[in-house]
């Protein structure tokens, strides 16, 4: 029984070490993006379902689904160089688990911006371009002679200029006719990020209220509820769509 | 001491083994625990079939289930079984509210108002333990049933749980994907939509009927719930299990594979024929609060579809019956 006792710190202490060295490593691994996806009407938290909003036509709206992809991540460094990954990103405002994205083993140096796609590539954008999930399925976008996803499904309801005639409305974005209609977005960090250990918290915020305006003035009333085949609606809601986002905050953890 | 301590590693592992062995022959008898990972037919062109690491897909357990889903001892007075209201010949459903079993693998929720919602393993969990209350004791006094539940999962005591998850394993090989839809569109191209077919496929996948967007995916169902507008006052739907006001009328997307065979349709039954629910997503939809911003002219009583619109959604609707769904030999009843 001796032995035992005298070995027995010893080997508890190589325990501890293992442990703790094993801990340790952390330390040294690459440091993080935490992508996390907020919304918001004209400035004011967005309430679902009940909130009625103003909007640039004149009716008023309220919000009660908004699901989209995100995809073509490109952070830009000071230097020139870039950091880019291929992750498609699929966001359910009904599905809290959509509302961030954690990127691992991000390059050490200054960061000074960012860009990304509001739906997807035309590389992606082919039927069976997504892996074959139930909630990429969803996103299909069937229509004989097109291919491919929907981009975004922003849809709600509108009272007609204010007047109590109650109409749905839904924004579905996609490819149509040929036309790519993907929405492009650069975004300028305030002050440039030196990213060299631990987690970066990027918080992006989307104003639902730019899909209907800035620069063209979208209106429920000319377009009608079914825009999937129309691509002048299209077009404005990817011209409009340049700036929906902003970047409200970046901390460190 | 060292030899103590081999004494003690020596005999531990001999616990060990006899454990294991334990599991694999039961001693009294020739019972053989050994179960065969069975090949489950999913489509190329169907989503990826998700199937918890706790219940892996056996012949064992895939018999197991089907005896359980066809026999009447699962009820508590052997009343009935599943295939009492759950008709192979129907696409697995009966009577007007009864919904049919079909691609139930890939579902998410269940029951008309989603009383259901962890999963296939927990909705057979339900149906066996609150539904059919079966008696365990009865199967544990069976002649045969003791071992194909130690078979199927190398246990001796018969739970609900087992019993839930052979029938799990049962209802994931309810596959059905021979559709005329599916030969014409993933087949070897021989067989082709006829004009009519056709027509009614443009209105189902675009605007003009605009049936894909809660109808759609190969599924033929979205897996979410709607209120599809039928009536100003809503039946509850949803909201009897969250509570929430906003669920009112909203119901399962039932899936429409098989469609022709599963009348009377909608939650109560309300239409005998497919004409009949064409007809009211034509001219007969109905407000109230919670209508569903997809269903785009509810605020127009509907699509207003042409007569010859309506027969050529119809004919589309008819091609998504796969009739060798409700031949096919291996869900038939086993006695
Ligand atoms: C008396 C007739 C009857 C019997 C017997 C019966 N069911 Fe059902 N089943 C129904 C009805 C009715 C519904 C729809 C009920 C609802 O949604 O409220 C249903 C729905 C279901 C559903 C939900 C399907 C879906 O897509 O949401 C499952 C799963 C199910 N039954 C399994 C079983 C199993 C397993 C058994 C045997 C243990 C069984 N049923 C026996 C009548 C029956
Ligand atoms: C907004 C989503 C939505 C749209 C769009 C929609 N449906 Fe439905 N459909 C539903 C829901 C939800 C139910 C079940 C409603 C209930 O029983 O209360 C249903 C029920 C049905 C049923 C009865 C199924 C059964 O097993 O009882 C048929 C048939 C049907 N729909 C066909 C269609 C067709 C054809 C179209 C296009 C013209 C269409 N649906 C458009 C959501 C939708």
């Amino acid at each position: 029984m001796r032995t035992v006792q005298r070995y027995l710190p010893l080997f508890l202490f190589l325990l501890v070490l293992g442990l703790f060295s094993s801990s340790c490593k952390k330390e040294d691994s690459k440091p993080a993006f935490q992508l996390s996806f907020e919304h918001e009407v004209a400035g004011q938290d967005l309430v679902m379902f009940t909130q009625w909003y103003d909007c640039a036509a004149g009716h008023k709206f309220q919000v009660h689904r908004l699901k989209y992809y995100l995809s073509n991540f490109n952070f830009q460094k000071l230097d020139g160089t870039t950091f880019q990954t291929g992750l498609v990103q699929y966001i359910d405002l009904e599905d809290p688990s959509t509302l961030s994205l954690l990127l691992q083993e991000v390059p050490e140096g200054e960061y000074t911006g960012m860009s990304f796609i509001i739906g997807l590539d035309e590389f992606t954008n082919v039927n069976g371009g997504l892996p074959n999930t139930i909630t990429n399925i969803n996103m299909e976008w069937p229509l004989p002679g097109d291919q491919g996803y929907h981009y975004m499904k922003f849809e709600g309801r509108y009272d007609s200029l204010g007047m109590g005639s109650i109409k749905n409305f839904n924004l579905h974005t996609g490819a149509t006719g040929g036309n790519q209609n993907y929405v492009q977005v650069q975004l300028q960090f305030d002050n440039s990020i030196n990213v060299n250990s631990g987690t970066w918290n990027i918080h992006l915020m989307m104003d639902l209220n730019e899909w209907l305006q800035n620069p063209h003035v979208y209106d429920f009333e000319t377009f009608g509820p079914m825009i999937m085949a129309n691509q002048d609606a299209q077009q404005i809601l990817k011209e409009n769509g340049a700036d929906v986002f902003s970047v409200k905050a970046i901390e460190k953890e | 001491m060292k030899q103590f301590y081999f004494f003690l590693l020596a005999s531990s592992m001999l616990a060990g083994l006899a454990a294991c062995t334990d599991d694999t022959v039961a001693p009294e008898d020739n019972w053989v625990y050994a179960p065969t990972p069975y090949q489950l037919q999913v489509p190329a062109h169907f989503p990826i079939l998700e199937i918890p690491e706790d219940n892996p897909t056996t012949e064992e357990g895939v018999w197991l289930g089907r005896m359980l889903y066809y026999d009447p001892i699962t009820h508590a007075d052997s009343a009935k079984s599943c295939a009492t209201c759950h008709v192979q010949e129907h696409s697995f459903t009966s009577d007007p509210t009864v919904i049919p079993h079909i691609n139930l693998g890939w579902s998410k929720n269940f029951l008309w108002n989603g009383k259901l919602q962890n999963g296939l393993e927990d909705a057979m969990l339900f149906e066996v333990s609150e539904f059919f209350k079966t008696d365990l004791s009865r199967l544990e006094q069976h002649p045969d049933y003791p071992r194909y539940f130690y078979e199927a999962f190398g246990e001796r005591t018969i739970t609900y749980e087992l019993a839930a998850k052979a029938l799990a394993q049962f209802e994931r090989t309810m596959i059905s994907a021979n559709s005329k839809y599916d030969r014409v569109l993933y087949g070897d191209q021989t067989e082709f939509f006829t004009d009519a077919e056709l027509n009614g496929w443009e209105i189902f996948f675009t605007e003009k009927g605009d049936c894909f967007h809660c109808h759609g995916g190969i599924l033929f169902t979205d897996n979410d719930f709607h209120n599809n507008a039928l009536d100003t006052e809503p039946d509850d739907g949803l909201m009897a299990i969250t509570g929430n006001p906003l669920d009112k009328g909203r119901f399962k997307t039932p899936t429409l594979r098989n469609i022709a065979l599963t009348g009377p349709y909608m939650h109560d039954g309300r239409y005998e024929t497919l004409e009949e629910v064409i007809d009211f997503y034509s001219e007969g939809l109905k407000r109230s609060d919670t209508v569903d911003p997809l269903m785009k002219s509810v605020h127009l009583g509907g699509k207003h579809l042409t007569e010859q619109e309506k027969s050529d959604l119809l004919a589309f609707l008819l091609t998504l019956t796969d009739s060798t769904y409700i031949t096919n030999k291996n869900l038939a009843s086993p006695f």
